[in-house]
């Protein structure tokens, strides 16, 4: 794992307010800038020997439209930036009184957003998509933040995964190999079916990053997760398993319950269901594909040109706290500690630090070195990329959310809509200014596209740039015609 | 002319099969100033007498009329004394009786009011216990505010409904006087309702009784030509006390006797059963 | 009357009349009698109350759930000190935070007068810009507010704020809608079908409505409104579902005034507005009070379902999120919160029950 160099926090016991490091570092600066002329002043950050005639630069303050905030999220440990960011200081640096806010569940969270109530949210990467195309509410969202990648797995119930084991005998070791598909799934698939009572699973919203993993992964296997249509927005027309919405902290009682057989969702419901015996993750996202994204720091298109440099000032604080998450494992453990408070993620610290340490608990025997099971910072993760948006997009289409054929064009376009790269960039130059980055930190001269990638469960090459036709590499689902 | 008068008034209640006609071609005239009390049977439609009289009910037949003109409603101009007092129980003396100063004076400024207030209130010798409410006071207290509230609209006649009907005979005897009293400094006309002959007499200048109902009619007025102040004490030994009140329960029972009690009236014929006892005797034994 | 008179005629009228022989025996009167009255009314629910300490207790270690086991009163208990601790831990950083606020202004102050000082009054171009900064700084450093979430007892302080509104928003709808019921039979039929259509809807029906209607009209700047649409939204949904016990009490209450006092505002030809004020609203105050006390009660109850949904952030959204944690501390902090919303809603009714008795009055003979 690549640590990131010196600039780590220790956090104080009780939110304490620490009186800004800037102000440490002007007068520091001033002393300096007392004794001559100008030139690069140290760096702000940890309090460095003043240099005797380096005047510090002082970096301008955004000129915020608002500097009081609500900001929402959901209780899962991705919602990490949002908290180290306030708890770090980050928020305060930058000037802003952010009040961050538990919602109940990611319906009343969009339209908390959408209706004013709360600035800006931590969001699912497919409910700005969805928004702004229609599907759902409708309304203009944008993102100019991607929170983290991966962190979902997959969870079946005991009985499943004993089935499971019947028919992959490669199941049954206390350590088996991963990634496992869903191979061994489908025969107990369709024993369900002939029995007229189709095997149920959950995910947590239907323009969840969860949804389309479990699809994917069903998929790959063969299995049909079901179409929607626009007069069925159910998700279940010619299905050969039945995906419905669950809230995540429901998912162990209902998989308990025997409601559902199994769900797909953020941490720590998983090692939740592992720690106390009510189920089997069988998959983690990084294995159905390798750093995918999945949530984002949204807000509606009209609070973002109503408060450009707010929107900045948020922006800049949140790369900073991803930078600190992915900075060291003592850092993570921090991490965890914090996100254990009741007012946030609440769950035990336990259950909390495994993945976010880098360890995930496939069975209670089964304990694996999961490095990037939370990628926060790593490989561009905070850098919103056209190509994520429109992966979604195709997901979107390939089961019927888009009920038309598109042009590849439309991806582009609409891309281009709801992720805003360009906001990133210039919280991102603000930083390197300051200092608190490094250059080769952030992809600078990107056009907002990964390059072409197999890192799937089923190998199946994502090319972002041709979606239609990437649309026509799956097995099941929609397929258009080539534009 | 007569202060109030009632010319042939018929009053019944209910339809069809129930229906109960309570008063029939009742007429009266009271003159200014003068205290008539109707005596009658329970049940024969005082209350019912009195009502038409405030103007709380209209007539079938007839009309009620006052200084000449027939009454379309309720007024202050005729206080009533009700039987249950109706005092409001969450307003004190003051404010009991301020609530008809106020209605009936309400250009007058406050003061004038107030001192109105206080005047009534001290003519029943209640200012000791102005600022108390009616559930603090006695029977006979309340029915003093009730008067009091009555008088202090400055009705042109009275009408009393029983007034001291709810009361143990020795408050009903201080009452009695209280009156007595009272209207010996107004000189208002008063119509008075009630059961009791004795008190009549005490009190009016006409009695009035009431024939057993239904159909009750009024018959024949008793003068009571007895000085005033009339004391009760010594009324008793009174010859003319006396008489007239010989004259009246005599005039009250002889109607009672006549008059069939039609409430008992009915057309269903009941076959009683033939009861005769057995032989008991050792004989018949078979 | 003497101070003891008064002190047992206090309790009474609080309701707490159980606790007259503690005052009695206190004063020495019939000390026998005292202890055993209080031995019953007081040692009895005492005893019952530890009794049920007792079966909760054993039943907690008995039953287990994938949470753990069900958490024993003790624990309870430490978690409501956990609750109260975190709420001092809050105001005390908050007390931090504003005493530092000051220093930290003044410390960009001193640095932008250190450096106008060095310039001597001429600053370059470079320094004037650094000296702006720094005072924006300042300024900006005063005006900052200290921003958390809502603690236990903030929370509480919510949901009773709004279970207020909601209450006063449906008696200003139910009392005068109740007074023209029971003044006029035809108004009466002509409500009474929408009153008992209306009576049973649950709250968790009407607030998604409510939170519609709701977002589509209450369209100012959140920055401006003095209220959240959450607060809105969750105090309409409990007076929607408050109103109808005083509705009818109120109808009731004035249908039935004694027509002896009718008849003494007929006489005195009481103008209608007098009458009402007078003699209907007052005649019919202790009716009244009663469907104010059961509606107060229900609007409690209601009130906690309405926030877990509209996301007020008061008990309600406590024991939602708290729930979403699933943590091994959640039963204990949930079972605190039933604790907390039972007591509450125990004293609000006493309060009502306090409020009624002293507008109550006995009906004249």
């Amino acid at each position: 794992m690549k640590t990131w160099t010196a600039r780590t926090r220790r956090a104080g016991p009780a939110p304490a307010r620490r009186p800004g490091r800037l102000a440490v570092t002007l007068l520091l600066g001033v002393a300096g800038m007392a004794c001559g002329s100008g030139g690069e002043g140290p760096p702000s950050g940890a309090a460095p020997a003043p240099e005797a005639s380096a005047p510090a630069v002082v970096p301008a303050l955004l000129d915020l439209e608002k500097a009081s905030l609500k900001l929402g999220f959901i209780k899962l440990t991705d919602c990490a930036p949002l908290v180290i960011a306030k708890e770090m200081g980050y928020f305060d640096d930058e000037g802003l009184d952010v009040e961050l806010e538990a919602q109940a569940n990611w319906k009343v969270l969009l339209d908390r957003v959408i209706g004013g109530e709360l600035d800006g949210a931590h969001m699912l990467a497919g409910q700005p998509i969805g928004a702004t195309i229609g599907f759902g509410t409708e309304a203009h969202l944008i993102t100019a933040f991607s929170m983290d990648l991966n962190g979902n797995g997959i969870t079946v119930s005991n009985d499943v995964w004993s089935k499971m084991q019947e028919n992959d005998p490669g199941l049954a070791s206390p350590t088996p190999r991963h990634p496992i598909s869903a191979d061994s799934l489908k025969p107990i698939v369709e024993e369900y079916r002939a029995s007229g009572d189709p095997l149920r699973m959950g995910m947590v919203f239907p323009v969840s990053t969860h949804n389309y993993e479990l699809r994917y992964w069903l998929a790959a296997s063969g299995i049909h997760p079901g179409y929607y249509a626009e007069s069925d927005t159910r998700g279940v027309i010619d299905a050969d398993v039945l995906l419905s919405v669950t809230p995540p902290p429901q998912m162990p009682a209902t998989l308990e319950a025997g409601t559902i057989q199994g769900y797909c969702v953020g941490e720590p419901w998983n090692q939740q269901a592992v720690l106390r015996g009510i189920g089997i993750p069988v998959t983690t996202n990084y294995d159905i594909w390798k750093n995918n994204p999945e949530k984002v720091f949204g807000v509606t298109r009209e609070w973002a040109d109503a408060h450009p440099s707010t929107h900045v000032a948020v922006v800049k604080a949140l790369i900073r706290a991803g930078r600190w998450l992915d900075a060291s494992t003592d850092n993570r453990k921090e991490a965890a500690r914090i996100l254990s408070r009741q007012d946030y993620v609440g769950a035990d610290y336990e259950v909390i630090a495994n993945s976010m340490t880098g360890h995930f608990y496939f069975q209670k025997s089964d304990k694996r070195e999961m490095p990037d099971f939370n990628v926060f910072y790593r490989y561009h993760a905070t850098y919103p990329f056209f190509s994520d948006c429109i992966w979604f997009l195709t997901q979107m289409r390939r089961w019927g959310q888009i009920a038309e054929p598109k042009p590849d064009s439309w991806y582009h376009e609409t891309a281009k809509r709801v992720y805003r790269p360009d906001i990133y960039l210039e919280a991102a130059r603000l930083l390197l200014a300051e200092g608190l980055i490094e250059g080769e930190e952030v992809p600078w001269e990107s056009d907002g596209y990964k390059p072409p990638t197999g890192d799937f469960i089923d190998g199946v090459v994502y090319d972002g740039r041709k979606p239609v036709e990437y649309l026509g590499k799956h097995r099941i689902g929609f397929k258009d015609p080539a534009s | 002319m007569p202060k109030l008068e009632l010319r042939d008034v018929s009053k019944s209640y209910g339809e069809g099969a129930e229906r109960l006609e309570v008063l029939d071609s009742v007429s009266l005239a009271v003159e200014e100033g003068e205290f008539v009390a109707i005596v009658g049977f329970s049940g024969s439609g005082k209350t019912t007498l009195l009502s038409l009289l405030a103007g709380l009910q209209l007539p079938d037949a007839g009309s009620v009329e006052m200084n000449g003109s027939p009454i379309s409603g309720a007024g202050p101009d005729r206080g009533v004394v009700f039987q249950n007092y109706s005092l409001l129980p969450w307003l004190s003396v003051y404010e009991n009786v301020a609530l008809a100063a106020d209605q009936a004076f309400a250009s007058a400024p406050r003061e004038e009011r107030d001192a109105r207030v206080r005047k009534y209130v001290d003519m029943v010798n209640l200012t000791p216990a102005i600022d108390k409410k009616p559930p603090q006071l006695s029977g006979g207290m309340r029915q003093r505010v009730a008067v009091a509230r009555a008088l202090a609209a400055d009705p042109e006649v009275l009408l009393l409904d029983e007034p001291l009907g709810a009361l143990d005979a020795l408050t009903r005897g201080t009452l009695q006087n209280e009156i007595a009293r009272i209207w010996g400094e107004e000189r208002k006309t008063v119509v008075m309702v009630t059961n009791d002959v004795d008190e009549g007499i005490l009190l009016a200048d006409r009695i009035v009784p009431l024939t057993p109902g239904p159909r009750a009619t009024l018959g024949p007025a008793f003068e009571v030509p007895l000085a005033r102040p009339r004391m009760r004490v010594e009324l008793n030994h009174d010859p003319g006390f006396r008489r007239i009140r010989n004259d009246v329960l005599g005039y009250l029972s002889a109607i009672r006797r006549s008059a069939p009690d039609r409430s008992f009236e009915t057309d269903v014929v009941l076959e009683l059963p033939d009861v005769r006892p057995a032989e008991l005797s050792a004989a018949v034994r078979t | 009357m003497s101070a003891k008179a008064r002190l047992i005629r206090g309790l009474s009228l609080a309701g707490l009349e159980v606790l007259e022989p503690l005052i009695r025996l206190v004063t020495l009167e019939e000390p026998g009698k005292q202890l055993r009255l209080l031995g019953l009314y007081v040692g009895a629910p005492f005893l019952a109350f530890l009794g049920f300490l007792a079966v909760w207790s054993g039943a907690a270690r008995a039953i287990v759930t994938n949470y753990g086991t069900l958490p024993t009163p003790a624990e309870v208990w430490r978690e409501a000190g956990n609750l109260a601790r975190q709420h001092a831990e809050s105001r005390a950083a908050e007390a931090e935070f504003y005493r530092g606020q000051e220093g930290r202004a003044a410390s960009f102050e001193a640095a932008a007068a250190r450096l106008e000082a060095d310039a001597g009054g001429a600053p370059s171009a470079a320094a004037a810009k650094q000296i702006a900064l720094l005072k924006e700084r300042a300024e900006g450093a005063r005006s900052r507010r200290y921003s958390s979430g809502p603690t236990y007892l903030d929370q509480i302080a919510t949901s009773l704020e709004t279970v207020f509104a909601g209450f006063l928003v449906a008696s200003l709808v139910a009392i005068p809608i109740g007074i023209l019921c029971g003044l006029s039979k035809v108004f009466m039929s002509a409500m009474n079908p929408l009153i008992q259509i209306f009576k049973p809807v649950s709250p968790l029906a009407w607030l998604p409505i409510v939170m519609i209607v709701v977002g589509a009209l209450y369209t100012t700047d959140p920055r401006e409104a003095w209220f959240e649409k959450s607060f809105i939204s969750s105090a309409f949904t409990v007076a929607l579902c408050s109103l109808w016990p005083t509705l009818v009490n109120t109808a009731l209450g004035v249908a039935s005034i004694d027509p002896d006092h009718v008849n003494v505002a007929r006489v005195l030809r009481l103008g209608w507005w007098t009458r009402i004020r007078k003699i209907v609203v007052p005649s019919a105050l202790p009716l009244i009070f009663a469907g104010l006390r059961i509606s107060l009660g229900v609007g409690w109850m209601v009130l906690i379902a309405a926030e877990m949904l509209a996301q007020n952030p008061g008990l309600g959204k406590f024991v939602w999120d708290m729930f979403q944690n699933g943590s091994s501390q959640t039963l204990a902090q949930i079972m605190v919160a039933v604790f907390t919303i039972g007591l509450i809603g125990f004293l609000l009714d006493r309060t009502m029950i306090v409020l009624q008795r002293l507008v109550g009055h006995e009906a004249p003979a």
